[in-house]
């Protein structure tokens, strides 16, 4: 059962001060960026053109992370902290766990897209306090565990208790977007904004403890890696336990067209002086870059967050070239893009 | 002031330019004819060329500053002298990259730089400073490999001059005295930069496809310089080379100093190199010297070299480039020479530079590799590559100098180029006709004599007027404007400025897919980097789905690196009409059939066959040198030869 490491969830239930929320909000940014490498990898390895409603759903999961990390760091700013996305630490080592413990020693690696790595990674990484089970397994009790979820009620139960209506950050450096829409990513101004922002991260996640819907009625991100797992749409069933079972189309998969990564790839592994090795370079040089923009995003310069969103297509066209190069010296491997923390150097 | 005064830094590394080349074929616009294999790496006119995805990026790669250079003459080359040297030169940080892309298949010498940000930073990311590069184009395509592009293919070099402009100094810069000393010489918060790429990869060798070298240097900038080339004397190459068909040390810039009492001349764009690296390889004996008497020669087959007796010139010095191999990556090619004495100087007052090495077919004799324009004279436009609607104005900039000084008075005629035929379908042409350029010869309207002011500035209005598809499947029409001062110095020849006009085309309010699938069915062609990672951009129902993206995209301004299309080859009202489209898919087809009842395409006012101008054979020529489609160049090994 995945778990967080529940010394987390005491420092934040025994918060006497906001600013004693600010390494936990500044761990929540960085636990949300750390699940957009592994998800992405998965996506750019499904081959232009195939697979696509893996690219769809996993896409859709990814710009709902980005949203959260969002909405962390603008809670941050919010109770007047500054999140901080530009250090080598903000940046996991991959293959590893999670920041907070995540997972009680999950593994998360950079890996092709696979029903496996769907089942013991992405699901894990996503599961709810409750899982809703539909229709398969029966609904044993469930033992008490901290999930995410927990996590950020208890910063949540916090901020209702400790923060005034009107919080005490600088209002201008909430960031927004026109690619989300405004009942998602909003200001945070108030307490309550910051509650509801809460609620959407947790629901958005997990779902709500009695549907896998959320608010906006969309699956959430457990059930739609459970969709790609089972290879079935899970759709609305008044005979079934639930009211839901994975009874709708089926959601076709070729692992022929998936790019076979090499695993985990890492910069040092490429032969120096290749082509390879350039094209990975470029890609952790958009990397940096992406990181560093959104860093002065958050700092202050909310206005460049559409500067970030070109360097995301940057990242992605590398990535994507990346997937289709056969790895030197590993017969059978394409490259994987590694997501790497490094600071371009001159010769 | 340019990039070449003091203080002043140089800068040597990688770039990368991963331009696509699909549309390197003029051909390739064509909807009708367009063939899936157009998108496939291969030469020749049914294949995609040598990098069919590119998505026009262009970065720095592993550039460092090599070493500075100071007002008193003196040079420095390590980090103990000053924290700049050895430190990193890098692209954009936090948005996208910058972009290279040309004007028009039809107009593909003049690769442009496109929203390059410029950063020097220490090895931690710690800022010494940055700026945003404003948008240049290659002027002065020159030979620059002995060994013929073996490897990579591409044995031309060129160079972008430019300035930097939003210019933020980090925490660092007060920590160099160079920097400090820069930023107090320079005016307007402006920096000028030059940047001469060479040695580019269009083959998959030595791990660095798609890579060239550059070379840099940034020096302070004064207001009311222009802006794409350097306020400088120029020499030109006068030496035939028989392999290479022409010169090396074509053109090279240098600057007369004589309050400084020093020459510097940078041959970081002409230096002829051993490979795409830019290794030297021989150690002929190269000096400066200022003729005494007027040279006036032209390189040609017949007359391969002119000589000058000792008598003649005032040496200045000898290069001294034979220690090192590296030099040229170490120095940019930038040579100064200080303490010129008074004679020298008031020879180089208004006396040709030459570049010289004692001959040794005519003992006691020089032969010149290089002389300066003749007279002194040099006269550019500045603004010189151009994106007009109809209706739309634009003041082209001319600068006109002689023996270094702005010279007023100086009448420069301007004088649209003739048609160039159509090329119909053929063994050689086999997938489309090709239209001609430089018709209808009313799109352009401007004054075509000028003359200079006190300043040395002319100053000529271009106007677009209304054309209706002269080129049939290609937007628009290329022209090309020549321009020259009374007299013509053949060794360099002359310039012109080149403009795309956009097709005549009434925004459209409510448009549905018919009004623009032929345009997005264009760049779905062109472009199967967008179609296959990003969006299909030919199928109406998956441009609805990425409607927001694409708004964010196509609503950019054309100075935001996001701008789409990448090419900026778009008029507003089409681009409007593509909004307009976004802003409410209809994908339904149109219900009344469109009415074709446009102005009829101007006819081209040329038969096809009809010759080619010498220029425009020369163009064409150096068109396929330069993008790839030249069958193959020859090494030279006779550099100095039988001089």
């Amino acid at each position: 059962m995945l778990q967080i490491d529940s010394k987390y969830i005491e420092k934040a239930l025994s918060a006497n001060a906001l600013e004693e929320l600010y390494p936990l909000l500044q761990n929540a940014v960085e636990l949300e960026h750390s699940t957009i490498p592994p998800y992405l990898t998965a996506m750019f390895s499904l081959k232009p053109g195939s697979n696509l409603v893996q690219r769809q759903i996993i896409h859709s999961i990814v710009i709902e992370e980005m949203l959260h990390m969002t909405i962390a760091a603008n809670i941050l700013n919010a109770l007047g902290g500054n999140p901080v996305i530009d250090q080598a630490d903000f940046v996991p080592e991959y293959p590893g766990p999670l920041p907070m413990g995540i997972g009680n020693g999950l593994i998360v690696g950079l890996e092709k897209y696979s029903t496996d790595v769907v089942k013991n990674v992405f699901m894990e990484i996503e599961e709810p306090e409750n899982p809703l089970v539909f229709k398969s397994v029966s609904l044993a009790a469930m033992p008490t565990y901290s999930t995410i979820g927990q996590f950020y009620q208890a910063i949540q139960q916090k901020i209702e208790e400790l923060a005034p209506d009107d919080l005490p950050g600088d209002k201008a450096k909430q960031v927004t977007s026109s690619f989300f829409p405004a009942d998602e990513l909003f200001p945070i101004y108030t307490k309550q904004n910051a509650i509801d922002a809460i609620n959407i991260i947790i629901e958005q996640g997990e779902g709500t403890s009695t549907s896998p819907l959320d608010q906006e009625d969309e699956l959430a991100h457990y059930y739609r890696f459970e969709e790609l797992y089972k290879g079935k749409r899970l759709v609305k069933d008044p005979a079934a336990p639930n009211g839901y079972s994975f009874s709708g189309p089926t959601i076709p998969f070729s692992p022929d067209d998936v790019f076979p990564l090499f695993p985990n790839t890492k910069t040092s592994m490429l032969p120096a002086g290749s082509e390879e090795l350039n094209r990975m370079n470029e890609f952790n040089t958009s990397y940096y870059s992406l990181l560093s923009g959104l860093h002065t995003t958050f700092n202050g310069q909310p206005g460049m967050l559409d500067n970030t969103v070109g360097v995301m297509y940057d990242l992605k066209l590398t990535a994507q070239k990346l997937c289709a190069m056969p790895f030197p010296g590993k017969p059978g491997y394409t490259i994987g893009p590694s997501f790497e923390f490094i600071v371009p150097v001159g010769s | 002031m340019s990039y070449l005064h003091a203080p002043r830094l140089v800068f040597t590394g990688d770039f990368l330019s991963d331009v696509s080349t699909v549309n390197n074929d003029t051909a390739h616009y064509n909807n009708t004819t367009f063939k899936p294999n157009f998108q496939e790496p291969g030469k020749g006119a049914t294949n995609g060329w040598w990098n069919p995805e590119g998505g026009a990026v262009f970065d720095f790669q592993n550039c460092a500053v090599k070493q500075v250079f100071l007002p008193d003459g003196t040079t420095q080359t390590s980090q103990s002298d000053d924290i700049i040297i050895g430190q990193a030169v890098v692209g954009a940080q936090g948005r996208p990259t910058g972009k290279m892309v040309d004007l028009d298949p039809d107009a593909q010498m003049f690769s442009a730089l496109w929203c390059v940000q410029l950063r020097i930073c220490a090895a931690n990311g710690d800022l010494l400073f940055k700026g945003d590069i404003t948008t240049t184009s290659f002027r002065d395509l020159q030979m620059r490999q002995l060994d013929g592009g073996k490897s990579n293919g591409q044995p031309l070099g060129a160079s972008w001059t430019s300035v930097i402009t939003n210019v933020e100094w980090g925490p660092l810069a007060e920590q160099s005295a160079f920097l400090k000393a820069l930023r107090a010489t320079t005016q307007n918060n402006t920096l000028a930069i030059n940047m001469n790429p060479f040695g580019y990869y269009y083959n998959h060798n030595d791990g660095r496809f798609s890579l060239g070298r550059i070379i840099g240097s940034i020096g302070p900038y004064f207001e009311g310089e222009p802006l794409t080339f350097a306020a400088a004397r120029r020499l030109y190459g006068i030496n035939y080379t028989a392999s290479a068909r022409g010169t090396y040390f074509s053109t090279s810039n240098f600057l007369v100093e004589p309050d400084a009492k020093r020459v510097s001349v940078d041959f970081g764009a002409s230096f002829p190199v051993a490979n795409s690296i830019g290794t030297i390889n021989y150690n002929q004996d190269l000096r400066l010297a200022v003729s005494k008497v007027p040279q006036t020669g032209v390189a040609s087959r017949q007359t391969p070299t002119f000589y000058i007796n000792p008598n003649d010139f005032i040496e200045i010095g000898a290069l001294g480039y034979q220690s090192d191999p590296n030099w040229l990556n170490q120095t940019g090619g930038i040579v100064s020479f200080n303490n010129l004495p008074d004679a020298t100087l008031s020879a180089l007052s208004n006396n040709q530079l030459i570049l010289i090495t004692p001959s040794t077919s005519q003992p006691g004799q020089f032969a010149i590799i290089a002389r300066e324009a003749i007279d002194g004279l040099v006269a550019r436009a500045d603004n010189f590559i151009q994106r007009l609607d109809d209706g739309q104005s634009v003041n082209i900039d001319f600068y006109a100098y002689q023996w270094g000084k702005p010279l007023p008075n100086a009448s420069i005629s301007v004088t649209l180029d003739p048609p160039t035929p159509d090329t119909p379908v053929s063994p050689q042409n086999p997938i489309s006709e090709i239209y001609g350029n430089n018709f209808p010869a009313d799109g352009l309207t401007f004054n075509g004599q000028i003359s200079t002011d006190p300043k040395g500035k002319a100053q000529m209005l271009l106007a677009g007027n209304a054309i209706y598809s002269p080129r049939v499947y290609i937007d628009g029409q290329i022209y090309f404007i020549t321009y020259q001062t009374a007299t013509v110095d053949q060794a360099f020849g002359t310039e012109q400025v080149v403009v795309h006009l956009r097709d005549y085309f009434q925004e459209i309010a409510q448009p549905v897919w018919d009004d623009i699938s032929e345009m997005m069915i264009q760049y779905s062609n062109l472009y199967p980097i967008m179609s296959k990672y990003v969006v299909n951009l030919a199928d109406p129902m998956a441009l609805a789905e990425k409607k927001n993206i694409l708004i964010f995209a196509f609503s950019r301004d054309m100075n935001d690196t996001m701008h789409m299309p990448v090419t900026r080859d778009l008029s507003t009202t089409k681009r409007n009409t593509i909004l307009n489209w976004l802003n409410n898919p209809q994908i339904a087809p149109k219900g009344v059939v469109r009415s074709d009842a446009r102005e009829v395409r101007a006819a081209n006012p040329v038969a096809p066959g009809t010759a080619l101008t010498d220029k425009q054979t020369r163009y064409r020529e150096a068109v396929k040198a330069k993008n790839g489609s030249f069958p193959g160049f020859s090494a030279t090994n006779d550099l100095f030869e039988n001089l």
